[in-house]
């Protein structure tokens, strides 16, 4: 009998110490929202239209006479599309490096509207004085990604698109819309200005090659009297719409009238992000061609090397704080 | 009805095990706990770098006097960049000519290592439209890296940017864009930038009215957040560095700017390829100007406006895949110049 019941204590004592620990466990971490709620700047910062920037020269040099011909000034017009850029990014050494090359590029295109989602759960000050700095219209978002989604096969920035998304369609809801292009800047890769003019006339989807993506020098949709047929990719060629987030355009109508149109986290295999997002706006049909019928790449997949700071001091020394 | 105690056992030992992993796995990811603790330190470490911004406002020396209006008074400013064939050449070139057509009256001196100009570079320059020089020079053979050699064993862009000196002094040997050398007496400013650094348009205009040698922090170099002078009462008294402090001028290559006047007056400083690793640019600075001549920039040195990015290598491997299987990609589409081999031989 006290045998029994000594073998009975030892068996369940285990048990109960787990349920403890787990109980002692869970109040202090509460669960995570499914849907995280963005938080929405209160206003827009800056002034319509890109700053042409000034340009000086002696008159009558050939070489300015050529400088002015080749790059005409485009004046902001009340019809020309705004294009929406919409760019995740997260706190790193190399982060405002990479916004102010983005920046650079950004100021040279008219009419284009920057939606900065940052991967926090507040604004950050290193981006907010940056914005404030850029001169660029914007807005300034911020949404966690959820820890659970933070693994290296996972895809990135899932939350911060959506986010911008949900943004724009909460700005157009209760106006007639105007027109204007999404576009997905990631921070890192490069953008030539021609690109810009290209999408600007999308009428719904619109497509182009990327350069050194998927392992190979560029992919890029196969186009046949002036509709994709297929696609050039190295990488799971099997996917309804091969492309790499660089490289399609969508126009806002389209985006206004498929509201449930989102980046799909749960059920998303790698890779897949932007086909699940296009089936559910579009066909392969429909999509437009752009750049010379795919020919020509605009923009490349450029990846910046993590930086090496191993001669950092662990804790700061300096008598000031710079930020980098 | 007894249980049995072994299955008890192992049933245990498979839950605490999956635990186990699960901790391991929950490692070293950030936590979510105490969020006010957070907020509070966010808090403080706003504060702080708001006291260190007034500070740095404090010590800013006052506002130079108002810029001439003239724009013909107004110096250029000469940017030195030397470029090579490799597949990220295009996009380099293209963010740089991004940023330059940002500042104005630049005069972009693009020196290629090849012995002739190639299609995208030229084809690249006349779209930019930028006030521009092409030149070109080949890097001698026991200067070039070998296969598998890491970057950094050689001095790179050595002979470019000499190349770019000797234009400026007024040696000619321009292929594509601009040939005249500036003439004597011209007022401006010549800087290198690499293509793949990261520059800010705030930059140029701390750089352009520089009387002999300015100086400025560059960020993500040398193993530090960033690299620079030290300055006190307006003066260079050292320099924030962590590899060979020892160096006459401890600086990045992006790190400082010299006034036209100056290099015309010394038609033997030139960059030193023999020099030992890192004292590239000492071996040109050493012929201008003294350390403690040096004139800081940015806020006396406290605002990094330049930044030593590096784009990694795109890797080819589907590429490859093709051209074993016969099928490469096609050529008339340009990414970068076609060569033989991706990378620099």
């Amino acid at each position: 009998m006290k045998s029994a019941l000594c073998n009975r204590f030892f068996i369940l004592l285990p048990w109960i110490l787990i349920v403890i620990i787990m109980l002692d466990v869970d109040p202090r971490r509460p669960a995570p929202q499914l849907t995280s709620r963005p938080y929405f700047s209160p206003h827009t910062v800056g002034c319509g239209g890109s700053r042409v920037p000034l340009r000086r020269s002696s008159p009558g040099r050939d070489a300015a006479e050529k400088r002015n011909e080749s790059r005409p000034q485009l004046q902001p017009e009340p019809r020309l599309p705004t294009i929406y850029a919409i760019t995740p990014t997260y706190s790193r050494p190399v982060q405002k490096a990479e916004l102010t090359r983005l920046a650079n590029t950004f100021r040279q295109v008219a009419q284009l509207h920057w939606i900065l989602v940052e991967d926090r759960a507040t604004r950050s000050e290193l981006v907010s004085s940056f914005l404030a700095r850029a001169g660029l219209p914007n807005t300034h978002l911020h949404v966690p990604t959820p820890r659970r989604y933070k693994r290296p096969w996972l895809p990135r920035a899932t939350e911060q698109r959506n986010a911008g998304l949900a943004w724009l369609r909460q700005r157009h809801q209760h106006q007639s819309a105007q027109p204007g292009v999404l576009f997905f800047a990631d921070d890192d890769n490069t953008y030539s200005l021609e690109l810009f003019q290209e999408m600007r006339t999308t009428r719904k989807v619109s497509v182009w090659p990327v350069g050194l993506v998927g392992g190979r020098r560029y992919e890029r949709p196969l186009v046949k009297n002036g509709k994709v047929v297929g696609w050039y990719t190295g990488w799971r060629e099997d996917r309804p719409f091969a492309i790499d987030m660089a490289g399609f355009a969508v126009s806002l109508q389209v985006i206004l009238s498929n509201p449930k149109a989102v980046f799909k986290r749960r059920g998303s295999q790698p890779g897949m992000q932007e086909s699940d997002f296009l089936k559910q706006i579009t066909t392969v049909d429909e999509l437009e061609p752009k750049a010379n019928n795919c020919t020509k790449v605009l923009v490349w997949h450029t990846r910046t090397e993590k930086v090496n700071l191993a001669n950092e001091p662990k804790y700061h020394m300096d008598t000031v704080n710079i930020e980098v | 009805m007894k249980l049995k105690l072994k299955n008890v056992f192992l049933a245990y030992f498979l839950v605490s095990i999956a635990g186990l992993l699960y901790a391991l796995v929950q490692l070293g990811q950030p936590c979510d706990c105490l969020p006010p603790l957070r907020a509070a330190a966010e808090q403080l470490r706003q504060k702080d770098l708001r006291i260190s911004q007034l500070q740095a406002d404090l010590r800013r020396p006052p506002p130079a006097p108002a810029q001439p209006p003239e724009p013909e008074a107004l110096p250029t400013i000469y940017v030195i960049t030397p470029t090579y064939a490799r597949l990220v050449q295009k996009a380099e070139l293209v963010r740089l000519s991004q940023t330059l057509s940002l500042v104005p009256r630049l005069h972009w001196l693009l020196v290629e290592d090849a012995e002739s100009p190639t299609p995208l570079v030229s084809g690249l320059l006349a779209a930019s439209g930028l006030l521009f020089t092409h030149l070109a020079v080949l890097t001698p053979k026991a200067q070039r890296l070998r296969e598998g050699e890491p970057g950094w064993v050689r001095p790179r862009g050595v002979e470019q940017r000499n190349k770019a000196l000797d234009w400026l002094r007024g040696k000619g040997g321009a292929v594509g864009g601009e040939k005249d050398s500036p003439p004597p007496g011209t007022q401006g400013v010549v800087y290198f930038a690499d293509d793949d650094n990261t520059y800010s348009r705030e930059l140029f205009k701390e750089m352009r009215w520089t009387r002999g040698v300015s100086v400025w922090p560059v960020g993500l170099v040398g193993g530090l957040r960033f690299e620079g002078p030290r300055v006190q009462d307006g003066r260079v008294v050292g320099f924030h560095t962590a590899w060979e402090p020892n160096r006459p001028f401890p600086l990045d290559m992006a790190g400082f700017a010299v006034s036209l006047p100056l290099l015309l007056a010394k038609p033997n400083a030139q960059f030193d390829a023999t020099a030992p690793r890192g004292h590239l640019e000492s071996s040109l600075l050493s012929h201008l100007v003294d350390p403690k001549d040096l004139e800081p920039r940015a806020a006396n040195c406290t605002q990094v406006l330049v930044w030593h990015t590096r784009t990694e290598k795109p890797k080819m491997k589907q590429e490859e895949q093709l051209q074993r299987q016969g099928q490469g990609s096609d050529p008339a589409i340009e990414v970068r110049a076609l060569l033989m081999r991706p990378c620099r031989p």
